[in-house]
């Protein structure tokens, strides 16, 4: 329990007034001649238990009086997190708001996950006193100095949006904050649902986040206010891929979407889907069994002279709006040009192949090889991927490179046989050696990028390669393959983009089995490939929270959330226009999936630093923080209440004793004429 | 009748003239040796006709009834009720208990004022009073004298009684049951701090000596009321042990310790045939007494 005037409970002491009266009263005792002995003989051989319990209850309900006085007057606050602040000041608050689209969730009332936690944040903070307020958002992830939590109410940077949370970015951006302005005091509140994804509790940035704040000489207490609730019934819409055809009547579209929910329905539900395509609404059922509905290229009938457009699917609103509804957007594919630059044109064919081969036979893959000193005459505009197996770019082909990566295009560095010292992105290739063992590829990343598993979940034979000679790469990057003695197979570059990177060995037989083995070095190109085009196509699906805030500028909406303004775009799911092109900005996969970590997790991942939680729901009414000095005033009441109870027999003796000082004939002596034996004696008994 | 001409402390004589107006009747047949305005187990001379009965030989011959011989041929006498006086045996706890007052006067002084009083109304109407001090033994006795000079002696007695030792008013009773031979009024003034159960076993011994026996239980406000507001120590007026009580704590249970020894001495005074009158000595004695004598007033006496 928390204070506002804790120093009142210094004069807690004071509870032991009636017990130091009763004492002293104890010590005043008067002496007196007695006849009456008899009665005092009797009354101390009768059982004393309930006049003692009487005396010790009016002795406890008077120190109950005065402790619930003091403690009334130092302004308690009820809170299930009993370590808050023990009634001081701090000195910075930080307010983290987890804005993700799980935090939509509605509870009873109609409200949300966010809207209740905003709210009990209001209310509660409210109370509390702090020299500043600082509030970071899931979406922007920068601290915004408000002025009091009241504020909240109406801020932008406070509502819902459809990009995931990063909450050790969060938490980064508190120690950063922390370590340059350096407060004395910091009071970290966390508003969360505890999704999985957005936490990421598996990510090494923890351990470091933990130990950052445990060497920071400040005090940094964290609070979480978790909504871990899920509604197994909330049914989510994704649109799996969006597809336009040529057909006999002109053109055509083929949708395809999945309907999910967490809990099986009974038996078969047809949900009403409802499509909007450029504008033309429409509704469609789509049975659902068991947990999961899919429709599989639902055509929709398109001009045939359109061929470039957006859509909306939503179906009817359940506990989680936010994910009620899909945006698209659909042109006709780009073709899917690739360049390869190498020395040595004859060292490259499985690179060729690899790109060369379109998975999609109605869209056309060019490979073109060149050398290094050939690619100033190459229009790059068309250009989705470069292969390049040479020397790292310098000068004028290092521009050239820069433009195909700056507006979306994909670049993989192969090692040449002769490394050079030139850089690009912060990289550039060491020595060639030798790898032992047969299958050396220890580990890689099977959930995202190139490498990523397959839609069937199944992950792709990269432990299966074998490797026998590797280039240093030397600089900081992402791996996303790495060998068993931890040199990287496959990196990153640590671009903005996340779009350049570096194969540490070449398909050439005897230094690796890419070729022979072709299946991982087919789908890595053809996975880049995708995304280069995808960058170079007019239009194209985003995922919130992925697009540069600052790039957002000036699109214009489309379809989307209202309330959305033009800084809010790339976070906020909704179809939008820059220029000829189309962005559909959608919430990513993972907010499908309602993953809450365990408590103990959770637990875990604050370690040793001072970290306490209280779960809450959405639309519950409690409040976290409430003054409670009306329950103190109610509790001195009751107690003042059960003395006055415990002495009214006392009173009322004594009250009868005062009458029958007035009336010599009351009791006991209005019997003073008793009777006697014999007829005279009952008349005067009578008389 | 004060014959000495000294006042004293326990006698007013304006109260006295007062009740002087009032007899005072015994509610039994009373022995006594001259006559008195009581009434008498035997047949006497007095106007008021009792029985006839047959004429024996040796019956004085002026107290045959002619007229009923003449009516019958048989010889009756004829017999009157005899009136005769009472002797009023005063009995006065003096034990120690017996010094407490909370007011201005103490249960000792109380109870001389209606001792004295009671023994000037007997005298005055010609009855015998005797006065007999108890605590721990008989401390002094008077026998009953029905001459005014005899009142010297009772008020002086009375004057010099002092309140001391423990009480052992049951045994005393006893023995007095045993010593006074006639039947007599015995007046007891005593707070009756003891045990019911044996009292009642002295009054009935009492009662089976065929004596009217009359009891004042003198009772102070404070010892009824236990009106105490701070922790006391209690020092035995009878030297017994003292007590230290919290008088909020010990209050319930000395109400009821109390009420249960009044309801007893209630109950035992009904079954020995007591005139017992429960007195609080806050009381004018002058109304308490007036009580007593206009109920025996009205109860006429008995034969």
């Amino acid at each position: 329990m928390n204070f506002l005037q804790p120093a009142m409970l210094y004069a807690l002491p004071l509870i032991a007034l009636p017990v130091i009266i009763h004492l002293i009263n104890q010590r005043r005792f008067r002496t007196i001649e007695w006849g009456a002995m008899m009665f005092l003989l009797a009354a101390n051989r009768m059982s004393r238990g309930y006049a003692r319990i009487r005396q010790w209850l009016i002795l406890a309900a008077r120190t109950l009086a005065i402790a619930g006085l003091l403690l009334a007057v130092s302004r308690p606050l009820s809170s299930g997190w009993m370590s808050l602040a023990a009634g001081g000041r701090a000195d910075t608050t930080f307010i983290l708001l987890d804005r993700s689209p799980s935090m939509q969730q509605r509870g009873p009332g109609g409200r949300s996950k966010l809207d209740s936690g905003r709210e009990q944040l209001m209310q509660s903070l409210g109370l509390l006193r702090s020299n500043r307020w600082v509030l970071i958002d899931s979406a922007n992830n920068r601290p915004i100095e408000i002025e009091s939590p009241d504020v909240l109410a109406n801020m932008i940077e406070a509502e819902g949006v459809s990009a995931s949370a990063d909450l050790p970015g969060l938490l980064q951006t508190v120690y950063d904050y922390v370590r340059e302005n350096r407060p004395s005091r910091s009071e970290v509140w966390i508003c969360s649902d505890v999704r999985q994804h957005d936490w990421d509790a598996d990510s090494g940035r923890w351990q470091v986040l933990r130990d950052s704040f445990l060497e920071l000489p400040q005090t940094v207490r964290f609070h979480l206010l978790a909504y871990p609730d899920i509604v197994p019934e909330n049914r989510r819409l994704r649109v799996t891929s969006v597809r336009r055809v040529e057909s006999t009547d002109g053109a055509e579209l083929l949708v395809s979407l999945r309907i999910g929910q967490q809990t099986p329905v009974d038996g078969t539900v047809a949900i009403p889907v409802q499509l909007e395509v450029d504008g033309a609404r429409s509704e469609i059922p789509v049975e659902m069994t068991g947990t999961e509905a899919e429709l599989l290229n639902h055509a929709i009938p398109l001009d045939g002279q359109q061929t470039r457009g957006w859509g909306r699917v939503s179906i009817p609103a359940d506990s989680n709006p936010a994910d009620d509804e899909f945006y698209f957007v659909y042109d006709q594919p780009a073709a899917r040009k690739t360049i390869v630059v190498t020395d040595d044109p004859a060292a490259v064919r499985p690179l060729e192949l690899a790109a060369g081969i379109s998975p999609d036979a109605s869209v056309a893959a060019i490979v073109e090889t060149l050398a290094p000193d050939e690619l100033v005459g190459v229009d790059w505009s068309d250009v989705s991927l470069v292969l390049w197996q040479s020397a790292l770019p310098t000068d004028d082909a290092a521009a050239l490179v820069d433009g195909l990566v700056n507006r979306g295009g994909q670049i993989v560095f192969f090692p040449p046989d002769t490394p050079t010292d030139a850089q690009f992105a912060g990289l550039s290739w060491g020595s060639w050696r030798d790898v032992d063992g047969e299958h050396p590829v220890r580990s890689w990343v099977g959930d995202q990028d190139v490498l990523a598993n397959a839609a069937s979940g199944a992950s792709l034979p990269v432990g299966q390669l074998q490797v026998m000679r590797v280039c240093d790469l030397v600089g900081e990057q992402t791996a996303l393959a790495t060998l068993s003695d931890g040199a990287p197979l496959l990196a990153r570059a640590l671009t903005d983009q996340q779009n350049v990177y570096f194969c540490t060995t070449t398909p050439t037989v005897g230094e690796s089995s890419l070729a022979r083995d072709g299946v991982v070095l087919y789908v890595m190109i053809q996975r880049a490939l995708t995304s280069g085009a995808e960058s170079l196509g007019n239009t194209r699906q985003l995922i919130a929270g992925a697009v540069r805030a600052d790039s957002t500028g000036d699109w214009q909406r489309l379809s989307g959330s209202g309330e959305a303004l033009s800084t809010t775009y790339g976070v906020q799911s909704g179809v939008y226009q820059q220029g000829e092109r189309l962005f559909a900005v959608n919430r990513s996969t993972e907010e499908d999936r309602p993953t809450v970590l365990a408590d103990e997790q959770v637990a875990g991942l604050f370690g040793d630093l001072e970290f306490d939680r209280i779960d809450e729901r959405a639309g519950s009414g409690n409040r976290l923080l409430e003054e409670i000095w009306r329950l103190f005033l109610m509790l001195m009441m009751a107690a003042l209440f059960l003395e006055a109870c415990l002495c009214i027999p006392r009173l009322t003796a004594a009250a009868r004793e005062s009458a029958s000082r007035t009336s010599p004939s009351s009791p006991p002596f209005a019997s003073s004429v008793s009777s006697s034996g014999g007829p005279a004696d009952a008349e005067g008994a009578a008389a | 009748m004060l014959t000495d001409g000294r006042s004293r402390s326990f006698l007013d004589p304006q109260v006295l003239s007062r009740l002087a107006a009032v007899p005072l009747f015994a509610r039994r047949p009373m022995v006594g040796n001259v006559s008195g305005v009581h009434a008498s187990p035997h047949r006497g001379a007095s106007v008021e006709f009792a029985e006839y009965r047959k004429y024996v030989p040796g019956d004085d011959l002026r107290r045959l009834d002619w007229r009923a011989y003449g009516r019958s041929d048989r010889f009756y006498i004829k017999e009157f009720e005899a009136d005769t006086n009472l002797r009023c045996c005063l009995i006065l706890d003096t034990s120690g208990s017996m010094k407490f007052g909370s007011g201005d006067v103490t249960k000792i002084e109380y109870a001389r004022r209606l001792a004295g009083s009671l023994a000037y109304l007997a005298v005055q109407q010609g009855d015998a009073v005797g006065l007999t001090g108890v605590a721990e033994t008989i401390v002094r006795t008077v026998p009953p004298r029905r001459t005014p000079s005899h009142l010297t002696g009772l008020f002086d007695m009375l004057e010099q009684s002092q309140p001391q030792g423990d009480t052992q008013l049951v045994s005393r009773l006893h023995e007095l049951a045993e010593t006074i031979r006639q039947r007599a009024l015995i007046v007891i003034l005593s707070d009756l701090f003891v045990e019911p159960a044996a009292l009642q076993e002295a009054f009935e011994h009492l009662r089976f000596r065929k004596h009217d026996v009359v009891a004042f239980h003198l009772l102070d406000p404070l010892e009824t009321g236990f009106t105490f507001q701070r922790p006391m120590r209690f020092l035995d007026m009878e030297g017994g042990a003292s007590i230290f009580a919290e008088p909020n704590e010990i209050y319930d249970r000395y109400q009821k310790a109390l009420s249960g020894y009044l309801a007893e001495m209630t109950r035992i005074v009904k079954a020995a045939a007591i005139d017992y009158h429960r007195v609080s000595i806050d009381e004018d004695y002058e109304k308490v007494l007036l009580r007593f004598l206009s109920a025996r007033t009205r109860s006429g006496g008995l034969r």
